[in-house]
């Protein structure tokens, strides 16, 4: 009878996979001649850098013989739903990263070991003091980008404008943008996502407050507010791109820039080692600003678990992956973010790379940032914030009634 | 042909005759452990792993609805607070009216579609098996890609679907860019998935019904309508519940295509119950809630499915 | 009828048949092709002609992650899992529409709750069961999900049901059990069902990705969905890879559905059972 035949070969598979898998779930538990094993989690090094985290980690397992550093890479898109699984099940590795708007949530839910005997002084202090959390350090800064003006030199000299420079403010960046665009040839003058990072930024910039000081009441709804909303939101369909043209699809922004239709360009650095055979010449400015500065900074931070057993060698690693000579040199050489490092001398290599000219609006925009206001249920907040811009966007709601709503929506979760 | 008997759901009202194959109301208690025991031997294979990894989470998961949680630190014990919460709350009412569009738009294109292809397809055409295949392919493509397509199909100024509808002098909606018409364009494009899914199942419905009935019926001077009525669709009818029953419980577990073609928006215009489920559990750090969310559908569903297998002896012919 | 059909008729069935084939086809050449143009984009719309095509998609899919590895972690836990839910999902079927038994619709009932509660909430609380046991990350931990499903069961007890019983009758009489009805009676004769059944079991293992991502972590038991997951990077995606990732990811299922279709055509109607 082949059914029958089926079924024992079935059974045999199934207790040949039941074998193999206790063989795994065992294998974690033997420490392997006084080595310790530390499980690191992360998502940056996914789609592109796996073979530099390896070189990181060799030159750490070199140095530290007794110490093994075992890798589970997971993209962004899923890091979370892992993560929060893993910690769910007691599970989640020795050390893993986090960026700093999810920080906040683990570090106050008792997730995060505490880290004691850092050198502060190798990092740049505005990022260490991010992963400072009522008064004790729970991570240190793995990597930061930030985001500049991108900008097609080929269609200003067409269009006949003069180049952003650093003094630009916003009306300098719509009148070019309105000149630079020709909806005719679907050319578009600017692109500036309709989102909750853009609005916190171009909020600082108009000088307005998200939050208030104690981080208990929301403030964005407020004359700053408006003009911001309304500077993001007056863009669509006059010189940046609407949804239905596409927008907000997986990487439309990036292949409308590559292909020449995209005269400038909000977005941030790790964008360059893409753009880099773009097929016309391009460069970078520092955002322009309304009544200040300020560009936005995304910082990734390295954490150590709280319920993790090598909590030692977990920071030693940690610790040098953030800071150490060779991860410098690395993220460097292949424009994996910039590394966290106090000492710019370090950084000078990243200077001298070629494309784009004038890499030096990179770290002038670093002289006035802005970090991404961070509550508990940030999520939540990050959603309602955008979705109400976007609907104002799409033109279903004025300005004013969408900040008011998404006000009244995130004072509603500070509350709980 | 007509002995619409519904032995599994019915055993009293077996058919008289049936004196060898009524081998369990006996009360013979010896008899009584041998089917006990066949019983056993033929349900506890399937019994036995969806208890252990599904009637075990599922009962974990009605304890989780009892309790703050954010995954991340210890539970909370909160009782029925998240119920009355949801059932309060404007979000949750929303995302089930949305369910309840989806399904009620979904199942009927589905189903008529689906029978239309099975019936096609169950003729005698030349490379049959191919365009089986072929309308198959969409069942089996992820939804990452399907909702791409369709994204592109649908786009408001420039798809083809808005094209053929200005050629016709149709007016051309926003698709899902539009709260309006986001739920339409997430129906169509699943409706078009799920045809072939359709189509497989009533197509191996059609295949057991035995010529010889539409020999008879022929014979019997009827044509090919009446036949259709009269042969065809009662004796699809146990493909056809099925098909009724599983699109239902999953009509109503909609998630993935919503996830990836419009994420719930614009403005929430297409969020779906389950996926504010995955939104609580998983973004927002309120796996209590998304236990409690969950257990609400649970009952909806139930309800529904219960009212379709009493309703079923009305209308499914079992051979 | 199949025959008396005129032609007119038979050739306007037949374009309406091939126009919806086209449609059902158009999203997969768009992803063949997609895959095949360099530096594909989907965001464009597709253009029929390629003008240099290469494989370079399908090369960089090689070099991305260990494709052969991943794709025979899928394939034996599809095989296994559909194997396994053919097996346990028609004893089962067998048991609810054969034997009588008290309580039995309520244990039906059962069996069709567990599709109710959607995988979202389940995820977190099997995983944590799974880590209880230390089954997690093991190939056993990928397939317990999925050795049973109510789905399965559900279909085949429909086909089951169907199944005259005046066979069983007159198998009885010839003095065979219950096992040997179902082996020699009832399992031949819900072939199309049992094939309609190894279709989307096969299929719903290989797309399964929430549980794997959950509970694998160990890069040796990677399955296909997870791999080709990590072609979405967090700013951009190399959308030809991604094509070609899902061409990979179609062309099995598709062949599985070859295979079994045979089984779903070749059914009981033209045996002379009534």
């Amino acid at each position: 009878m082949r059914i029958i035949k089926t079924a024992v070969a079935a059974a045999a598979l199934t207790a040949l996979l039941a074998a193999c898998g206790q063989g795994s779930a065992t294998k974690e538990a033997a420490a392997p001649d006084g080595k310790t094993t530390v499980r690191y989690m992360n998502f940056s090094a996914n789609d592109g850098h796996e073979k530099d985290l390896t070189a990181i980690v060799n030159a750490f397992q070199t140095a530290n013989p007794d110490i093994t550093v075992q890798v589970e890479t997971v993209p962004y898109a899923n890091y979370f739903t892992k993560l929060q699984t893993a910690v769910a099940g007691g599970t989640a590795a020795d050390a893993f990263e986090l960026n700093y708007e999810n920080f906040v949530t683990y570090a106050k839910n008792g997730s995060l070991a505490e880290l004691k005997e850092v050198d502060a002084a190798a990092y740049k202090k505005s990022l260490y003091d991010a992963f400072t959390t009522d008064g004790k350090q729970y991570g240190v800064p793995e990597s930061f980008s930030n985001v500049v003006l991108f900008y097609n030199k080929d269609l200003f000299k067409k269009a006949g404008v003069a180049e952003p420079n650093a003094d630009w403010t916003w009306k300098d960046e719509q009148a070019a943008a309105e000149k630079l665009t020709n909806k005719g040839a679907k050319v578009w003058g600017d692109y500036q996502p309709v989102s909750y990072n853009e609005f916190y930024k171009v909020l600082a910039q108009t000088g307005g407050e998200f939050l208030n000081a104690d981080r208990t009441e929301a403030t964005f709804n407020s004359p700053q507010g408006v003009e911001a909303a309304k500077f993001l939101v007056g863009k669509v369909g006059k010189t940046m791109p609407t949804e239905a043209d596409g927008a907000g699809t997986p990487d439309f922004d990036s292949k409308l820039f590559k292909s020449g239709k995209l005269a400038m360009w909000h977005t941030g650095i790790w964008m360059f080692s893409g753009m880099a055979d773009a097929p016309f010449n391009w460069d970078v400015a520092v955002e322009p600003g309304n009544t200040q500065k300020a560009s936005a900074m995304f910082v990734n931070g390295l954490v150590v678990n709280a319920a993790s057993k090598n909590a030692e060698a977990a920071q030693k690693w940690i610790t040098y992956l953030a800071a150490s000579d060779k991860t410098t040199e690395t993220r460097l050489a292949t424009s994996w973010e910039l590394p966290p490092v106090a000492d710019e001398a370090k950084l000078a290599p990243y200077l001298q790379q070629p494309k784009p000219a004038n890499r030096k609006a990179v770290f002038t925009a670093l002289e006035e940032t802005v970090l991404p206001p961070v509550i508990e249920r940030q999520q939540e907040m990050q959603d309602i914030v955008t979705q109400e811009l976007t609907s104002a966007a799409a033109g279903r709601k004025p300005v004013e009634k969408a900040l008011a709503d998404a006000q009244t929506k995130v004072n509603g979760l500070l509350k709980k | 042909m007509n002995g619409t008997m519904d032995r599994t759901e019915d055993p009293t009202v077996s058919r008289p005759v049936e004196s060898t194959a009524n081998r369990t109301t006996t009360t013979r208690r010896p008899r009584n452990w041998k089917t006990l025991g066949w019983v056993l031997f033929f349900l506890l294979p399937s019994a036995i792993p969806l208890f252990v990894f599904t009637l075990v989470p599922m009962v974990s998961s009605l304890w989780v609805s009892l309790h703050k949680w954010n995954l991340i630190s210890p539970m909370e014990w909160v009782g029925f607070r998240n119920y009355t919460n949801l059932l309060t709350d404007e979000t949750t009412r929303r995302v089930f009216l949305h369910t309840l569009i989806y399904v009620a738009g979904y199942l009927p294109i589905v189903y008529a579609g689906g029978l239309v292809l099975a019936l096609a397809l169950n003729q005698k055409l030349k490379g049959r098996a191919f365009l089986r295949a072929t309308y198959f392919l969409p069942v089996v493509t992820s939804w990452v890609v399907v909702a791409l397509v369709w994204k592109w199909l649908l786009n408001p100024t420039n798809g083809l679907v808005n094209q053929l509808l200005g050629a016709v002098g149709l007016p051309e909606p926003g698709w899902w860019t539009d709260p309006q018409w986001a739920l339409p364009a997430v129906i169509l494009s699943s409706a078009w998935k799920d045809l072939g899914f359709v189509m497989v199942i009533l197509l191996a419905g059609l295949q057991s019904i035995p010529n010889d009935f539409y020999e008879a019926a022929k014979v019997d001077g009827s044509n090919a309508w009446q036949r259709f009525w009269r042969i065809t669709l009662p004796l699809l009818s146990p493909s056809t519940f099925f098909v009724v029953v599983i699109s239902l419980i999953n009509g109503f577990q909609v998630f993935d295509q919503v996830y990836v073609m419009t994420a719930g928006g614009p403005s929430g215009s297409s969020q779906v119950v389950v996926g504010q489920i995955y939104d609580l559990t998983f973004r927002y750090g309120r796996a209590g809630e998304a236990s409690a969310l969950s257990w609400i559908l649970f009952a909806l569903i139930l309800v529904i499915t219960v009212i379709q297998i009493r309703g079923q002896r009305r209308w499914v012919h079992y051979a | 009828m199949r025959d008396t059909r005129s032609l007119p008729a038979r050739i306007a069935l037949y374009c309406a048949v091939l126009a919806g084939a086209a449609i059902m086809l158009f999203p997969f050449l768009w992803t063949v092709i997609t895959s095949i143009t360099p530096e594909g984009s989907l965001a464009d719309g597709p253009t029929l002609i390629v003008d240099d095509p290469t494989l370079g998609a399908y090369r960089t899919l090689l070099d991305a992650m260990p494709i052969w590895r991943i794709l025979v972690n899928s394939l034996a836990i599809a095989v296994a899992s559909t194997v396994l839910q053919l097996i346990t999902g028609s004893m089962a079927a067998y048991g609810f529409a054969r034997l009588h038994f008290p309580l039995k619709n309520v244990v039906f009932g059962f069996y069709l709750a567990t599709l109710m509660v959607p995988l979202q909430v389940l995820v977190v609380p099997l995983f944590i069961e799974m880590k209880t046991f230390n089954l997690q990350d093991t190939y056993f931990a990928l397939l317990a999900p999925t050795i049973a499903s109510a789905f399965g069961v559900f279909l085949l007890r429909q086909a089951v049901t169907a199944v005259p019983l005046e066979l069983d009758e007159a198998a009885t009489i010839d003095g065979a059990g219950h096992l040997r009805i179902f082996t020699t009676i009832v399992l031949p004769l819900i072939r199309p069902a049992l094939a309609t059944v190894a279709v989307f079991a096969f299929m719903g293992s290989w797309n399964s990705f929430l549980w794997p991502l959950v509970v694998i972590r160990s890069p040796e038991f990677m399955t296909l969905p997870l791999g080709l997951s990590t072609l979405q990077g967090q700013f951009t995606t190399q959308w030809d890879v991604v094509m070609a990732g899902s061409v990979v990811s179609i062309v099995p299922i598709a062949i599985v559905y070859l295979l079994a279709q045979r089984h779903i055509i070749a059914g009981v109607a033209h045996t002379g059972i009534k």
